[in-house]
């Protein structure tokens, strides 16, 4: 990747890395993404793109118009199928074992919580995000993409003002870990804005009372 | 249940206190403390409004503090930021307390004893009802257009609401019978006030017989009020302002009292004020009434011989004390009739005389015009047959709370017995710790403004019995020309705005910028700097007409 902070090219949506599937979920906003690995596709993502805090997206058509349904990684969990096995494996290691309706392999889990929608427009960007709740269900299989800073910084912009405006719902879901997830996304858009962005200083006040509110929660203060 | 339209807020419940309640306001209907509201009750079958004072207000619901962690960061951005909405998030609790509903017979509030209940609609008690009820003018209706009514005084408006739109006419006729108080600190509006006052008193409606004992020279202003279009009466009454400059300001020796003489003498012995008194009691028995310090010396030296030590002490100090003393005369005398006189605003302008003559002049001025009052009402010879009001600036000066001063007694007996004589007063002062505590109480009506010194405070909560606690709260913070006005002449205490006066303000602090530079230019427009000073006058050559 060749962008700065300062220049900033609109990448193309279609061009995104895919990060997993969709393989359940536990509510309408809490879904668990099975990560891609070498085996299943050309590019699996790397490891800083699938982190923690990561904003990914879900492309849904609606009634004719294609949306981005918006997410963030707020999880993750290793699956070993073998774990509790007794005895010297037989299989070898890339070997599949049909185990159906069962991950049969080593794999990773992510937790994606989701935040809002917004409008995928002709140029493969996106435009009108809203950080209501969304209203469609996803779908076993569903593709989830990495969803770049500079799309994540957009969908965040809200009638030209940054908004997190999901934030009490996206600690509901992520529980323990809501701050941490919070806080994570803030870092991500506190380095594609401006060093002297007015939002600058909003994004600190959001995160001074996040971090308490978990302080508080945890027993701390 | 009525009113809902109108309405501001809710009741919750009860207070902490019996006459308390607690009630609940969205943040736009915005209501300070001390603001008046009301709500409908059945009293013996009837509806009665009650009103009822906010006293406390505190948010319920509203921003998280966090939101204001950086004080360049406005909490609503935060709020917008998190999707938090910015408008209607805001509720507030607010403690009231009632006053209670204006009894039309008794002409004054009532206490329902009841609270209302949870879910009562509150409104804003409406303009023209507290015009009527606040102030003690005995209205037989709890609505009426009070400015019909004859001897009230225009002071001012409730300050929590905009200016003019809720006036207070306070009874002329309560505070100048049973006595008035205007405390505050230095600068507050103390003479602002009571000029507001002379000036309603010496309206046509009231044609009042005023005396202003001054002894800042602060009222010089005050007769900007004759020729005035708004003093003058349809039947051609005009109001008179007469100044009494120091020059005129006399008291007959025969006039004193012993008490008087001993406050003015050094340090007499026992044993002369024992043959001072003797002496005296003697003078006053006499048929004349205009002797002197001579004939007071021959009457001791007759009873105690030319070579009397304390004699010849006393007149050391008699001539000393008195003798030398302008202000004291064998004849000359204050004519009452020219200080006295309805529609007649009497100035004594006191500024340069010294304290202990500016208690003598008022002591002996009060005490002859407290026994002309007495005479009058008795059906004697009187020179006052009408009521008369006298202001005091400096009020602890003449009725100080220690030390001694001649004119404590007969202060003393005119703010407790004054009433029945029509002799009021009006005591201004900005250390009401400092007035004598019988004459402070005796005040019927209080005008407090802004003061800081608690035991000034202490003074004022002490002396108004009924001014609760949260209205005097407000004291301390008042800016100059606000006041808390109870006591006689009110139904219930109230904030208000004094009005603006009518004639200029005189008293205030010199402009000293304003004269050091008049100065400077002045000293640099003189030829030179060695010639004898010219202060004006005849001769002096084009400098003053170059203006
Ligand atoms: N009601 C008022 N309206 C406008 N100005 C006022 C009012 N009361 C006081 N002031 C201002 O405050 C100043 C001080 O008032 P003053 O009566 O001389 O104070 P005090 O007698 O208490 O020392 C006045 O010069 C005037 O400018
Ligand atoms: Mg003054």
């Amino acid at each position: 990747m060749t962008e700065s902070a300062t220049d900033v090219v609109t990448p193309n949506l279609d061009s995104c890395v895919r990060i997993g599937s969709i393989v359940s979920s536990n509510s309408h906003l809490d879904y668990v993404v099975e990560i891609l690995k070498g085996r299943d596709c050309d590019r699996p993502p790397e490891l800083h793109e699938r982190e923690f805090g990561q904003p990914v997206f879900i492309k849904k058509v609606v009634d004719g118009t294609e949306h981005a349904v918006m997410g963030v990684i707020y999880d993750t969990k290793l699956v070993d199928p073998d774990q509790g096995r007794t005895g010297p494996r037989l299989a070898q290691d890339d070997q599949a074992q049909f185990t159906p309706g069962y991950i049969e392999e080593r794999t990773t889990l992510a937790g994606v919580a989701l935040l809002g929608t917004a409008v995928i427009t002709d140029n493969r960007s996106i435009a009108d995000p809203t950080h209501r709740m969304p209203r469609w269900t996803l779908e076993v299989d569903d593709t989830v993409y990495h969803c770049p800073d500079e799309v994540a910084l957009s969908f965040h912009t809200v009638d030209e003002q940054l908004q997190l405006a999901y934030l009490d719902r996206l600690v509901d879901i992520a529980g323990d870990l809501g701050s941490e997830v919070i806080v994570a996304l803030i870092d991500r858009l506190r380095r594609m804005l401006p060093e002297d962005d007015p939002s600058q200083r909003t994004l600190d006040v959001v995160e001074q009372n996040i971090e308490w509110q978990a302080r508080e929660r945890r027993g701390v203060v | 249940m009525s009113g809902h339209s109108s309405a501001v807020g809710t009741v919750a419940g009860p207070g902490d206190d019996p006459n308390e309640f607690v009630f609940i306001t969205p943040a736009e209907k915005s209501l300070k403390t001390g603001e008046f509201i009301t709500y409908t009750v059945t009293v013996d079958g009837e509806n009665r409004s009650v009103f009822a004072r906010v006293t406390n207000r505190e948010l319920i619901r509203g921003l998280p503090e966090g939101f204001l962690a950086d004080p360049q960061v406005a909490p609503e951005t935060v709020a917008t930021t998190l999707g938090v909405p910015t408008d209607d998030t805001e509720l507030y609790r607010l403690t009231a307390t009632v006053i209670g509903y204006y009894n039309t017979d008794m002409t004054t509030f009532a206490n329902p004893r009841q609270l209302p209940e949870p879910g009562t609609p509150l409104s804003i008690a409406p303009d023209r009802q507290l015009e009527t009820v606040l102030p003690n003018l005995g209205c037989d209706t709890d609505s009426a257009d009070v400015t019909d009514l004859d001897g009230i005084a225009h002071i001012g408006w409730l300050l929590n609401r905009s200016p003019e739109a809720t006036n207070i006419h306070i009874p002329i006729e309560e505070f100048a019978s049973t006595h008035l108080a205007i405390l505050a600190s230095t600068g507050s509006g103390k003479s602002y006030t009571a000029s507001v006052l002379i000036e309603e008193m010496m309206g046509p409606g009231a044609r009042a017989s005023l005396l202003v004992f001054d002894p800042h020279g602060e009222y010089d202003t005050l007769a900007e009020m004759q020729g005035h279009e708004t003093f003058k009466g349809e039947d051609g009454y005009e109001p008179g302002v007469v100044y009494y400059d120091p020059e005129r300001l006399r008291v007959r020796i025969s006039e004193l009292e012993i008490g008087d003489v001993m406050a003015v003498l050094d340090n007499p012995s026992n044993r002369m004020q024992d043959r001072l008194s003797t002496a005296w009691r003697s003078m006053q028995r006499q048929e004349s009434r205009t002797w002197g310090i001579n004939e007071l010396i021959n009457e001791m030296e007759g009873i105690y011989g030319e070579d009397d030590a304390s004699v010849g002490a006393l007149e050391w100090r008699l001539r000393r004390s008195i003798e030398r003393n302008d202000l004291f005369h064998p004849e000359d005398n204050v004519p009452l009739n020219d200080i006295v006189d309805p529609g007649q605003c009497t100035v004594l302008q006191m500024d340069t005389l010294d304290r202990r003559n500016q208690q003598l002049i008022t002591t002996v001025l009060l005490r002859r015009m407290y026994r002309e009052r007495l005479d009058a009402v008795r059906g004697r010879d009187s020179e006052i047959e009408h009521p008369i009001f006298a202001l005091f600036e400096e009020g602890h000066r003449f009725a100080p709370a220690s030390g001694d001063a001649p004119s404590l007694g007969i202060m003393r007996t005119i703010t407790s017995e004054g009433r029945k004589f029509g002799f009021g007063l009006g005591i201004i002062s900005q250390r009401p710790s400092k007035i004598d505590q019988d004459v402070l109480s005796q005040c019927g009506t209080q005008i407090s403004m802004q003061i800081q010194n608690p035991n000034d405070q202490d003074a004022i909560k002490k002396s108004i019995e009924a001014a609760g606690e949260d209205v005097l709260r407000e004291l301390p913070g008042l800016t100059p020309g606000q006041a808390v006005v109870s006591g006689d002449a009110m139904n219930t205490p109230a904030l208000i705005q004094v009005r603006g006066r009518r004639t200029q303000h005189g008293a205030g602090s010199l402009p000293v910028i304003e004269k050091w530079r008049d100065a400077y230019e002045q000293q640099q427009r003189e030829p030179t700097h060695s010639e004898a000073a010219d202060f004006g006058g005849g001769e002096s050559t084009g400098v003053q007409s170059l203006d």
